[in-house]
């Protein structure tokens, strides 16, 4: 999920839905879909998103109610959907879903103990993951609401940013601090939450410290990232130091007698990462709304009442148009 | 500087044609009278508003632009009774508007204009239709759609030469024709557009039932409604985006 010391060099500021009207954002599905499930699921009784065969659909829900926010304000989602996973990512992985063994386990000693519904909400929002059926199934109903879709040939955090490079989108939208080091010029964040987003600036960023993006994603490296543990005892005001002071990631590794094994492979990662520039999608979104509806509420046994509200307000935000059409 | 006596009920009229779209607006203090233009954040319904000066008791101000807070406002002047003067005065200093209904004094803090969305342009339209109506025309019709449906379709017929509404719900529908003897007078021409009934119902409340209003209307266009307050002294206008027809 990214370094979150990372937000202490990141520039950022709020920024008003009325300003992204018309923008097009890609959006880093997974990241979007995971903060949607942990959410999602706390209010919802599993019984609502668990079809008779066992399978969790919570993400349908999520989709539902995450997409009119975009939709009303005028902006429009492109979801970037991972391809492979990183090799150097899949320790990440692997200590993941150790952790979230751990958690199941405490779910299930939970429920036998008969503790109260909060605390097994809180254990059972942990233990989401993206199931093969989650990915699928997002991408099968953002197709039939014909919002579009793009898949990465490696992470779709690093494609999103791409694109924001490229020019063919406004925005990268996600959590992860990590766009910053995949250069997105532009990074929206909490665009889940209530309020207003925050707008993270990678070049305002830059300027702050003084540094390039080679020095920036140097001292994330001595920080620690998703792919390698930080150098204990170095934080963000001292890493932006020592790469100030020796250059690049190398002279710190001799000046502080320390050293961080694939250094070059992470910092590839980083700057060259594997994406594409084939990309090619239609911003004007018209879904087909009641076989979006038969999907999530008929062969995915989604309770309509749980997504009736989302449609609706789906379908409203579509049809009715701006006057700033006309000026 | 800017001072200004006016009667409660001219007040409350203009502001009311304002609130019902925004909570927030800057008012352009000229000096041929007071001026307001705003739009919803949803960028769908519009007002623009001219109070003449010669519509006040007295009006004095050498330019400017205040930002007021409307519910705010509105509650101060709904403390006069129908007749009574509210006298307006801006203490630059303070950026407070004084107010004084009768005995009744206070103060109301103002808002940085800069800090109150932009006002829109103008949206330029070719509508092909002219309606002018009673008020209360408007009133029965928006009551009519709103038993059965959320929007509500405008529209004129060219050959049988009336003007109709239309309002589909899920099982019911009304439909409302005025032809032209139901009406002030109609400039026929292609016009059918559709709106939601949210934003009519808010227009409507402000739109005197008495009045003579303006109609525009164009083929998936948005809609014009041209009225006056104040004994003509003040003049609204609403504007409203069409939504998608589906069909």
């Amino acid at each position: 999920m990214g370094n979150a010391d990372l937000r202490q060099l990141a520039a950022i500021e709020d920024v008003a839905f009325d300003d992204l009207d018309g923008s097009v954002v890609a959006i880093d599905a997974h990241n979007w879909l995971y903060r949607y499930l942990t959410t999602t699921v706390k209010f919802t009784g599993s019984s609502a998103y668990t079809t008779g065969g066992g399978e969790e659909v919570a993400n349908l829900i999520g989709t539902v109610q995450g997409l009119p926010k975009f939709l009303e304000h005028g902006m429009t989602p492109v979801f970037v959907f991972d391809g492979g996973t990183t090799e150097l990512k899949a320790d990440e992985v692997a200590e993941r879903r150790e952790q979230r063994e751990r958690y199941e386990d405490d779910l299930e000693t939970a429920r036998e103990e008969g503790a109260d519904a909060e605390t097994i909400a809180t254990l059972e929002s942990r233990t989401q993951r993206l199931t093969e059926t989650i990915r699928t199934t997002t991408r099968e109903l953002l197709e039939l609401l014909d919002v579009p879709v793009i898949e990465a040939p490696a992470e779709g955090e690093a494609q999103a940013a791409h694109m924001v490079r490229q020019g063919s989108v406004d925005y990268a939208g996600t959590e992860d601090y990590d766009a910053l080091l995949l250069g997105a010029p532009l990074t929206l964040r909490q665009l889940t939450s209530k309020g207003d987003p925050e707008l993270m600036d990678f070049e305002a960023t830059l300027a702050t410290h003084d540094l390039t993006w080679e020095q920036l994603v140097d001292a994330a490296i001595l920080m620690g990232t998703d792919f390698n543990e930080g150098i204990s005892g170095i934080g963000p005001k001292t890493a932006v130091t020592l790469l100030r002071e020796h250059g690049d990631l190398w002279a710190v590794f001799e000046a502080e007698d320390c050293h961080v094994s694939n250094a070059d492979a992470i910092r590839r990662l980083f700057l060259d990462p594997d994406v594409t520039d084939d990309v090619d999608f239609d911003t004007a979104i018209e879904p087909d709304i009641p076989a979006a509806k038969a999907y999530v509420t008929g062969e995915w046994e989604v309770p309509a009442s749980e997504v009736e509200r989302g449609f609706e307000r789906i379908d409203e935000a579509l049809s009715q148009t701006g006057l700033d059409r006309w000026t | 500087m800017f001072k200004a006596i006016v009667s409660a009920d001219t007040l409350e009229s203009a502001l009311d044609s304002v609130s019902v779209l925004v909570d927030e607006c800057k008012i352009n203090l000229n000096e041929d009278g007071l001026a307001i233009r705003a739009v919803d954040p949803a960028n769908v319904g519009m007002v623009d508003l001219s109070l003449a000066a010669d519509a006040f008791e007295s009006y004095e101000t050498d330019g400017g632009i205040i930002g007021v807070n409307l519910a705010r406002l509105e509650e101060f002047v709904g403390m006069a009774d129908s007749g009574q003067l509210v006298q307006l005065e801006l203490d630059e200093e303070t950026r407070k508007l004084h107010i004084q209904i009768e005995g009744l004094e206070g103060t109301l803090a103002l808002i940085d204009p800069d800090s109150i969305r932009q006002e829109p342009d103008l949206p330029d339209l070719d509508l092909s239709a002219e309606i002018v109506v009673e008020g209360r025309d408007i009133d029965r019709a928006v009551t009519a759609a709103d038993m059965v449906s959320d929007h509500i379709a405008l529209g004129v017929d060219t050959d049988e030469e009336v003007f109709y509404v239309d309002a589909e719900g899920d099982t019911d529908d009304v439909h409302l024709t005025l032809t032209r003897e139901d009406l002030i007078s109609l400039e026929a021409g292609e016009a059918r557009s559709l709106f939601s009934l949210d934003y009519l119902k808010d227009m409507d409340k402000a739109i005197p039932k008495d009045t003579e209003v303006r109609i525009e209307l164009g083929e998936e266009f948005p809609v014009k409604m041209h009225f006056e307050i104040a004994e003509g002294k003040g003049k609204i206008t609403y504007m409203l985006a069409p939504r998608i027809q589906s069909d």
